[in-house]
């Protein structure tokens, strides 16, 4: 037995979802298919215990494309924030704290504690980058190509820089505080893999907003995974279907073309296109192997995939202090001492180890958001990377070395949160199980139309893996979507 | 560059006096014996003996190896059967022609894949893809081609009741071998293991003595392949090197017949499916007795191609080759002619059904 759609989507994340929403708005007979079984299983939020309210991957939300917002306004009513513009605080060893906030001269005076230089050169800095930010945003966020001969050539000068050198040597190459470049170094490992590489993603994150701010980090009231929940039932009201632990287990291909999909469950479902939400790897090696191209499979089994992201979440019983007042209570925490942190990190990773020293993200959400715990408790979420994607011990051996080494940072940071730890939770590459290979200039500024299309006609990938940077932002979905639906 | 010997060298060695050798992917062979056109005429009267040790073979074994090779190849080798074999082109991603050979099934994880020209790093790339290993064998092969070849072969004491295509393994007094009809001629081959290769010359010239059968170099072989309408990698047509693009197309080299329609699987389909090249490779037939030079050919006045490669046929009396035309101009019967040299008068040419020249029936004893 087999149903026909015009468009089959794989995977109910936020771009799949995004894409169906669209999809269907345009009136296309959409089938979502999640392997999960229940919608927005890993880009919604789970509780972690009663009461304790947490997102299950990503912790704040950076990089949402404002053309889906206004494009479904159920989705924009529902989405409030419990803090639009977080402060960025990096922790160093021995109790230092520097704070980078939207306010300058705030931000100033916290770096000139660490280093004078850095502080006069800090107004430029941001003034520069998120100049050139901007004007590099059509070919972010639009499906346009990008030509670097329309910036100007002081623009010009630093993008070639940025296109050229690591963050870390752009960084170091900037600033004295090894504090102050960490922090920063930190977000240029933004959802991808090979970094500490290129310094793109800097750029790239200072081209997001949220809520018209721009280079802004937010906190959605209810945890991150607020947002998955918006778009499913935006996308089914607008007459998408969503089928739930539908695993795909082959695409259906016929002379070159898509034809339709067919499910781990032995049903086929028909449809003229068909959008993947998987990393173009796991798509066309998983899904296609019979029909893509030899040299290109080869090609992306080649590519290494070596570090990842890894996700621990605690319920607290109290309050965590973290920067001992030092910082606004809206703020994540970069937990990363020196910038050889980051590169000893990420070297430790890509050779299958759990670094000596890793860096990571802390968002106390409670503190700004009363929903997500109990009164009194604390939700405290990690955003750890890197860490390696398959280390040869095995993640069931390397899951609990994360977890005290993660407890141990913390609680050398806020002595005494011991204690008050009532539940843990570890997400770990394997969970994710799709990290994308390396992030590469060619998928940082290339066309969209690229990343989207697949040898195989009528196959389109939408998900994070098409993202220039991985991330939560809809963009992948909302521009397949738009390339599909152009389609006759 | 150093000598390469094949198994038989030995053997050739003694039998070449002129001295002529060359090499073939890797391999150092005679070119000629007595003389390549005395050579090809005893491969249609007689039999000749040819070492083809050059030709690239690498058996390919694993669970998958069926499941590759249908991937990988033209045709669905799934549906061979042990002992059995079939031609098969394999296609780059884009449909380009990277290579055409045999594909034997030697059992349910065993094929062996046997071709003119080696694409081992393309095929060891895509192979990763799949459980299946890749092996090298050193064996020597000979060659026995003619009307007298299955006499022959039954008076050493072989089973020659080989159907074409088909090949068995064989305890053949004392050694191991394996006789296969692979080739395009109608012969058969021995392959051995290296330290037997001088007995099996020895054995074969034997038997054959009464036949009158004699060795025959590369010059004598290039001919008949000619004559059979076989295009050779390299020589005559430049394969696809690269991972994409659609050039050489299998329709431009009318290949076609060793793509099976039914067979869906296959890497570069679309792209194959979708070409539409502008120029065929053609057997052209020239009104002269001399190997003509890569010159332009016409078809009334106009220019529609040029000559690729050509040699003289001692069967056909006239020179045959293959030469780039435009697909208007490569249908057989098509009238062209050429200029041998500047100023000189136009000669006639005509594009020729293939093969040139069908294997003559083999002749009982």
């Amino acid at each position: 037995m087999s149903d026909t759609f015009d468009v089959a989507v794989i995977g109910a994340g936020i771009d799949g979802l995004t894409a169906a929403a669209y999809l269907a708005k345009a009136g296309k007979r959409v089938v979502v298919l999640e392997a999960q079984a229940k919608v927005c299983g890993l880009c919604g939020s789970t509780e972690l215990r009663d009461g304790f309210l947490v997102p299950r991957v990503a912790q704040t939300l950076y990089a949402l494309d404002p053309q889906v917002l206004k494009d479904f306004p159920s989705v924009q009513r529902g989405l409030a924030f419990a803090a639009r513009d977080l402060a960025q605080v990096g922790l160093g060893e021995d109790g230092r704290v520097v704070t980078l906030s939207r306010d300058t001269n705030e931000t100033v005076r916290s770096i000139a504690l660490h280093a004078r230089a850095d502080a006069q050169a800090w107004p430029s800095f941001r003034a520069g980058l998120f100049r050139l930010a901007r004007a590099m945003r059509s070919s972010w966020w639009t499906g346009e190509a990008f030509d670097p001969d329309a910036l100007s050539s002081s623009n010009r000068a630093t993008f070639a820089e940025l296109q050229t050198m690591s963050a870390a040597a752009w960084l170091d190459s900037r600033f004295e505080s090894g504090l102050l470049k960490a922090t920063l170094a930190f977000d240029a490992a933004a959802g991808s893999l090979l970094e500490p590489g290129s310094a793109l993603p800097l750029l790239w994150r200072a081209a997001q907003e949220i809520d018209g701010v721009q280079g802004a980090v937010a906190l959605p009231r209810g945890s991150a995974g607020a947002l998955a929940p918006l778009l499913s039932s935006t996308a089914i009201q607008a007459g998408a279907t969503v089928q739930t632990g539908a695993r795909v287990a082959r695409l259906l291909v016929d002379t070159g073309s898509v034809t339709g999909v067919e499910l781990e469950s032995g049903e086929t479902l028909l449809c003229g296109a068909v959008l993947s939400s998987l990393s173009r790897r796991n798509t066309l090696l998983g899904l296609a192997p019979d029909a893509a191209p030899l040299a290109l499979l080869r090609a992306l089994q080649r590519i290494p995939v070596r570090t990842g992201t890894a996700l621990v979440t605690l319920a607290l019983s109290d309050a965590p202090n973290l920067a001992r007042g030092e910082a606004p209570l809206a703020s994540r925490y970069i937990v990363a001492d020196r910038l050889e942190t980051i590169i000893a990190a990420d070297l430790a990773a890509r050779a299958g180890r759990l670094p000596d020293e890793i860096p990571f993200e802390i968002v106390v959400p409670s503190q700004l958001d009363g929903s997500v715990a109990p009164p009194g408790s604390h939700v405290l979420t990690c955003l750890v990377r890197p860490v390696p994607v398959a280390p040869p011990e095995g993640w069931n051996v390397l899951k609990p070395k994360l977890t005290a080494k993660i407890i141990g940072t913390l609680d050398r940071l806020s002595p005494g949160l011991v204690p008050d730890i009532m539940a843990v939770d570890v997400i770990t590459p394997e969970d994710i199980a799709d990290e994308d290979g390396v992030q590469t200039p060619e998928r940082m500024i290339g066309p969209w139309r690229a990343r989207i299309d697949t040898p195989i006609a009528g196959l389109y990938l939408c998900g994070a893996g098409v993202e220039p940077v991985a991330a939560v932002s809809g963009r992948a979905g909302r521009i397949a979507a738009a390339l599909v639906a152009g389609k006759p | 560059m150093s000598v390469r010997a094949t198994p038989f060298h030995t053997r050739a060695a003694a039998a070449n006096p002129g001295n002529s050798w060359i090499t073939r992917n890797g391999f150092t062979l005679v070119q000629e014996y007595s003389g390549a056109a005395g050579e090809a005429m005893a491969a249609r009267s007689h039999a000749i003996l040819a070492d083809i040790t050059w030709r690239w073979r690498i058996f390919l074994e694993g669970p998958q190896a069926a499941a590759f090779l249908s991937r990988l190849t033209t045709r669905d080798a799934e549906a061979l059967t042990p002992g059995n074999a079939h031609k098969a082109l394999w296609l780059n991603d884009g449909g380009g022609l990277r290579g055409a050979g045999v594909i034997a099934r030697y059992g349910r994880e065993s094929f062996l894949l046997a071709a003119a020209a080696p694409d081992e790093k393309w095929i060891a790339e895509a192979a990763k893809l799949f459980d299946v290993r890749l092996r090298e064998t050193d064996e020597g092969g000979l060659a026995i081609i003619g009307p007298y070849a299955q006499a022959i072969v039954t008076a050493a004491g072989l089973d020659a009741s080989l159907k074409p295509l088909a090949f068995r393994k064989m305890f053949w007094r004392g050694i191991d071998v394996t006789l296969s009809r692979w080739g395009e001629h109608g012969g058969f081959e021995i392959w051995c293991n290296a330290d037997d290769a001088v007995l099996v010359w020895d054995r074969i010239a034997k038997a054959g003595a009464a036949f009158g059968i004699q060795p025959a170099g590369t010059a004598a072989t290039d001919i008949l392949d000619m004559e059979a309408g076989v295009a050779r990698p390299w020589r005559d047509y430049q394969p696809a090197t690269d991972d994409s693009g659609d050039e050489p197309s299998p329709k431009a080299l009318r290949l076609e017949k060793l793509i099976d329609n039914e067979h869906t699987r296959f890497n570069g389909r679309a792209g194959y499916l979708a070409a539409s090249p502008r120029h065929r490779i053609a057997g052209i037939e020239f009104d002269c007795e001399t190997a003509v030079p890569r010159v332009a050919l016409y078809r009334e006045g106009a220019p529609v191609g040029r000559v690729l490669i050509s040699l003289y046929s001692p069967a056909l009396q006239r020179a045959i080759g293959w030469a780039q035309v435009e697909t208007s101009a490569a249908e057989p019967g098509t009238v062209l002619s050429f200029l041998p040299d500047a100023g000189a008068e136009p000669v006639l040419a005509q594009v020729a059904g293939l093969p040139f020249l069908s294997t003559p029936a083999p002749i009982a004893e």
